[in-house]
């Protein structure tokens, strides 16, 4: 009985450790392809064109221009600083994150109209993104420790070879219940997610369309998120895209979310 | 003639003629395994239809979901304590699991956006995340609650003892099956919450599925009611079951018909069945003929084949009348009204055909003996009904004039009700009080702002209109007139979101809870509301462009008329004040009252040419323009005395009720067309028999199948006036007091407008 008892335990935890092996694996991946696809460089900036298109076809357009900078590690802290040129009625509002793991983002907005800038409160990681598709945690990334990741298997996709991961939420309160990422073993950008809801259907969709060199670095510069039950795409598309342009951190202040200087926002 | 040797053909040949009958019966019944139903009024009007292409469109521009259930959960107590909030929780995640439901879309408190401020900072998020742990928690989610005007009569109503969660479908999910689902969550919750299931896609789905059962239930009650009657007035269970078989095969081959061509079947195909089981008893008269000929003859055969020769001439033409009463219906505008039309003209030539080839050959199998038997007690000297019969006639033959006075006098009565006709549906009204869907629907609407949605659109000439203050005070106005309505329980609109964020921005100063006094403002205010709220809360009140706005209106009862009001009241605030916008009424609300309309006046109209085309078919049978107007009038009595009931009583004239009016048209017309008949038949044959002596022959030997028709078709429809659905009610009801007042009508009004216009009636021909 206890020769029996003792085989059982090496079996269970060589299962054990050939499982968390596994799973360092996936981790592993997944923040490789985090580095890639939203830390890339000391800074960054982009004109972001996002189109809204309704199932019926109608089109909103969102359109600004992006500066990131990080501080810290790699999945660590960052600053985002938007300004909107789209849509014309919202011209000179800004919008700036700070954005923390594991830590509820700082957010404040700058009304024009009513020369004002307010905080924003940001409980909620997962809701919509200027109303596309995206949620704030598409656009700044989600916390690897956040999800168990594990490694389903390993394919081509669209010529590429590429893993997929399986990413579960740990907690329950978020909208999907599992995801799927295509990525790239070449740049470890995602090519491809796949959002079930709870009911285990598929919903939302995310796709790079198009990837291109800027600096050296594998950049998507256009993307695309469908909800497939809704029928509502978000397409975004990065022009003007630039790394390590040496952005001051005083930038990311409240005098300046009201009168951004210039050679930033152009 | 060719009927001629059909009916002899058939007597000599009956095993092959039953054989034949038979084979194609099950040629048609083959058909039944591809059967579709379509309970969705929606379908009433076919997909090009203004209205419906509108709704199509106002849906897709504004995101909007055609069917929402509305849960309603009500506490004594009140439902803000930690046990009820917890339920709702509970329930809200089951809800947003089931299949059907369009989960990201489901308000209720813990999906449903709050914009908040606080310690200077704008919050956007689920009104209740968490269940609060202490009275604290729950105190400060009541001010949440009151505090946004958006709340109040939506997800909480004012004495704080009532909620509701709104569960809008996807397309083509089935209402009744959610709402099933549901009532499986809530059936595991305990405590004394009482919990209520609303909405339309739940009225109408349940009302489909109803609608079969009850046609599976009381078509086959309705017809051993016919079947037991029959027995008793000829005691021959054979024959009777004979009679049941041709309607049977009637019914078969024209659903079959309609199956095998592809329609589904519709609420209206669905009463067919009944319908035509009515119109089968018409072959009562071959029977109640026959017995009497059979007594005369004493030879089966030759009884066979006179009494087809006696009756074949009103009985085809009462088959015409009524094939071509329900004809006209194919030159209607709405699908189903059409199909229902040609459904029951074939179904009743396919009884006629019947009446002269299967039943005559099934006659030949008869024992002589038991024939002589039954047909010894029919003799109009001793019969008891005939005798009743003729002194029915005789009131009418004798006193003609105060007949005819007491007649006018009724018309006139009639007349007055008719002017009170409400022409209103409502389709919740269909249940009755005591139902589930009936009682629900009314707790919610007590509590909250309404169960059915109707829209108001705004729809302006330029881009971003909508974000200027002039479109914003107006809708703003518009709304406030509306919700002056009392069938008006709330209105929303992006006016609400931008007044909502202006006061929050400014510090939950009430002052600002306004319309912003720039564009500029106004657009970044609904930016910044896009920004962080769900899409679809922005999505569902204006267009991308800001071209169009969409005002909800909950509206408190699923009455037509609720909407009509709806309709006027914009129209009078848009004489008052002017605006470049015009405003169109949409959504499900509007989509019932025009289809009501629609279907009603389609009926109507309908009815309408069915009395032209019988009339000209009665002066065509006839041969006289003067005999078919004394046969149009018990007719004609009878639909206005029912309908002038129906005005007195108040009822609504709705669907239901226009559809019945061309049933009575084609079975009314039946009575008049046989007495008629047989009555100028009997004064060639009689030559010496007074006209007075020919009327009362008439009342009780015809008179007596008539009688057994109305009886048998009488009886018959009672059973529906214990249906569990109000239409049904109103359909057995109603043709109970028909059948009975337009046989009443032909033997007592008839020989008494015959006797004071004999001189002009039998000008010409003579006495």
């Amino acid at each position: 009985m206890k020769r029996f008892l003792i085989i059982a335990i090496a079996v269970i935890v060589s299962f054990a450790l050939f499982g968390s092996a596994f799973a360092a694996t996936a981790d592993e991946i997944m923040k490789k392809s985090q580095a890639a696809f939203l830390y890339q460089g000391k800074d960054f900036k982009a004109r972001v064109m996002m189109k809204l298109v309704s199932k019926g076809g109608q089109e909103r357009i969102r359109e600004m221009t992006m500066l990131r900078k990080n501080f810290g590690e790699i999945g660590g802290n960052q600053k985002y600083f938007m300004y909107f040129f789209q849509p014309a009625d919202v011209k000179d509002m800004t919008f700036m994150v700070y954005k923390y793991p594991a830590k509820d983002d700082d957010r404040w907005l700058f009304i024009p109209a009513i020369n004002m800038v307010r905080r924003i409160a940001a409980q909620d990681k997962r809701s919509s993104f200027v109303g596309s598709d995206f949620t704030y945690e598409d656009v700044s990334g989600r916390d690897i420790e956040d999800d168990m990741h594990s490694l389903m298997k390993e394919e081509k996709f669209g010529g590429k070879d590429s893993y997929v991961i399986k990413s579960t939420p740990k907690a329950a309160d978020v909208d999907y219940s599992y995801k799927l990422s295509w990525i790239d073993k070449a740049n470890n950008l995602p090519l491809k997610e796949e959002y079930y809801d709870k009911r285990g259907e598929l919903y939302k969709v995310f796709s790079a369309d198009e990837i291109k060199d800027v600096k050296g670095f594998p950049t998507i510069t256009k993307r695309s998120m469908k909800n497939l039950q809704s029928g509502h795409t978000t397409e975004v598309s990065y022009s003007k895209t630039d790394y390590n342009i040496g952005i001051d951190d005083s930038l990311f202040s409240e005098r300046f979310l009201k009168q951004p200087p210039k050679k930033w926002i152009e | 003639m060719k009927k001629f040797s059909l009916v002899e053909f058939s007597v000599n040949h009956p095993k092959l003629v039953v054989v034949l009958s038979i084979l194609v019966t099950l040629l048609f019944m083959m058909q039944f395994p591809k059967m579709k139903t379509d309970t969705n009024p929606k379908n009433m009007l076919p997909a090009t239809s203004e209205v419906r292409v509108w709704n199509d469109e106002v849906e897709k521009t504004f995101s909007l979901y055609e069917d929402m259930i509305a849960l309603g959960i009500g506490n004594e107590k009140g439902i803000l304590n930690k046990d009820t909030l917890g339920k709702i929780q509970r329930i809200t995640d089951e809800i947003l699991k089931l299949k059907g439901v369009a989960a990201r879309d489901v308000s209720s408190f813990t999906t449903i956006d709050n914009v908040t401020a606080e310690n200077a900072t704008l919050k956007v998020a689920p009104l209740m995340q968490k269940v609060p742990e202490d009275e604290k928690g729950i105190e400060y989610l009541r001010k949440m609650l009151y505090e946004n005007p958006l709340f109040i009569n939506r997800i909480i109503s004012k004495d704080g003892k009532t909620t509701a969660i709104y569960v809008p479908l996807e397309k083509g999910a089935n209402g009744k099956e959610i709402a099933d689902r549901i009532r499986e969550i809530i059936k595991k919750e305990k405590g004394d919450e009482k919990y209520y299931i609303a909405g339309d896609p739940v009225a109408r789905d349940t009302f489909g599925s109803e609608m079969f059962k009850l046609m599976a239930i009381f078509a086959p009650i309705a017809g051993m009611v016919m079947l037991f009657v029959r027995y008793l007035m000829f005691r021959d269970l054979f024959l009777s079951i004979t009679l049941m078989m041709d309607a049977m095969i009637s019914i078969v081959w024209s659903m079959g018909l309609l199956i095998g061509l592809g329609f589904p079947i519709h609420i209206m195909s669905s009463m067919a069945p009944v319908f035509l089981m009515a119109i089968a008893t018409d072959s009562m008269h071959i029977f109640n003929e026959f017995y009497f000929r059979y007594r005369e003859t004493k030879d089966k055969k030759k009884a066979i084949i006179e009494t087809m020769h006696a009756v074949s001439r009103p009985v085809r033409n009462t088959a015409l009348a009524t094939a071509a009463g329900f004809a006209v219906l194919l030159f209607m505008n709405i699908i189903p009204v059409k199909v229902f039309g040609g459904l029951i003209a074939f179904g009743t030539v396919a009884l006629r055909i019947l009446s002269f080839s299967f039943i005559p050959a099934m006659f030949t199998f008869v024992k002589d003996e038991k024939i002589e038997k039954i047909a010894h007690a029919e003799d109009i000297g001793t019969d008891r009904t005939s005798q009743f019969l003729k002194k029915l006639a005789g009131f009418g033959t004798y006193k003609p004039a105060l007949t005819v006075a007491i007649g006018f006098i009724l018309f006139v009565l009639a007349v007055i009700g008719i002017s009170k006709t409400k022409v209103n549906n409502n389709l919740v009204e269909w249940f009755k009080k005591d139902s589930d869907v009936r009682i629900s629907d009314t707790v919610i609407n007590k509590a909250l702002g309404g169960t059915s949605v109707g829209y108001v659109v705004a729809l302006a000439q330029d881009d971003d209109y909508i974000k200027t203050p002039e479109a914003m005070r107006y809708i703003e106005g518009l709304q406030r007139h509306l919700e002056k309505l009392p069938v008006v329980g709330k209105t929303t609109s992006v006016v609400d979101y931008v007044k909502r964020i202006n006061r929050v921005l400014h510090d939950n100063d009430p002052k600002y809870d306004a319309v912003p006094e720039t564009k500029e403002m106004i657009g970044q205010y609904i930016f910044l509301f896009s920004m962080s709220a769900k899409p679809s809360d922005l999505d569902n009140v204006v267009d991308y462009p800001f071209r169009r706005a969409n005002i909800w209106v909950q509206l408190k009862t699923w009455d037509a008329k609720a909407m009509q009001n709806v309709i006027n009241a914009v129209d009078e605030y848009k004489k008052a004040n002017q605006t470049p916008m015009n405003m169109k009424p949409a959504g499900i609300a509007y989509f019932n009252l025009v289809w009501n309309h629609e279907v009603l006046w389609d009926m109507v109209r309908g009815f309408i040419l069915a009395l032209i085309v019988v009339f000209a078919i009665l002066a065509y049978d006839f041969r006289s323009v003067k005999w078919a107007i004394v046969g149009y009038t018990p007719l004609l009595f009878t639909i206005l005395f029912i309908y002038g009931v129906v005005g007195f009583t108040g009822k609504d004239f709705d669907m239901p009720i226009s559809v019945l009016s061309c049933l009575s048209l084609g079975m009314a017309v039946d009575f008049a067309i046989h007495f008629v008949s047989r009555l100028r038949q009997r004064l060639k044959e009689a030559k010496r028999e007074s006209l007075t002596d020919a009327l009362l022959w008439t009342a009780a030997r015809p008179g007596k199948g008539i009688v057994r028709n109305a009886v048998l078709f009488a009886a018959s429809f009672a059973v529906m006036i214990f249906a569990p659905l109000t239409p049904y009610i109103t359909v057995g009801a109603f043709i109970v007091s028909m059948m009975l007042l337009s046989a009443i009508m032909t033997i007592i009004y008839m020989p008494a407008l015959i006797v004071l216009m004999k001189g002009w009636l039998f000008k010409g021909e003579k006495t």
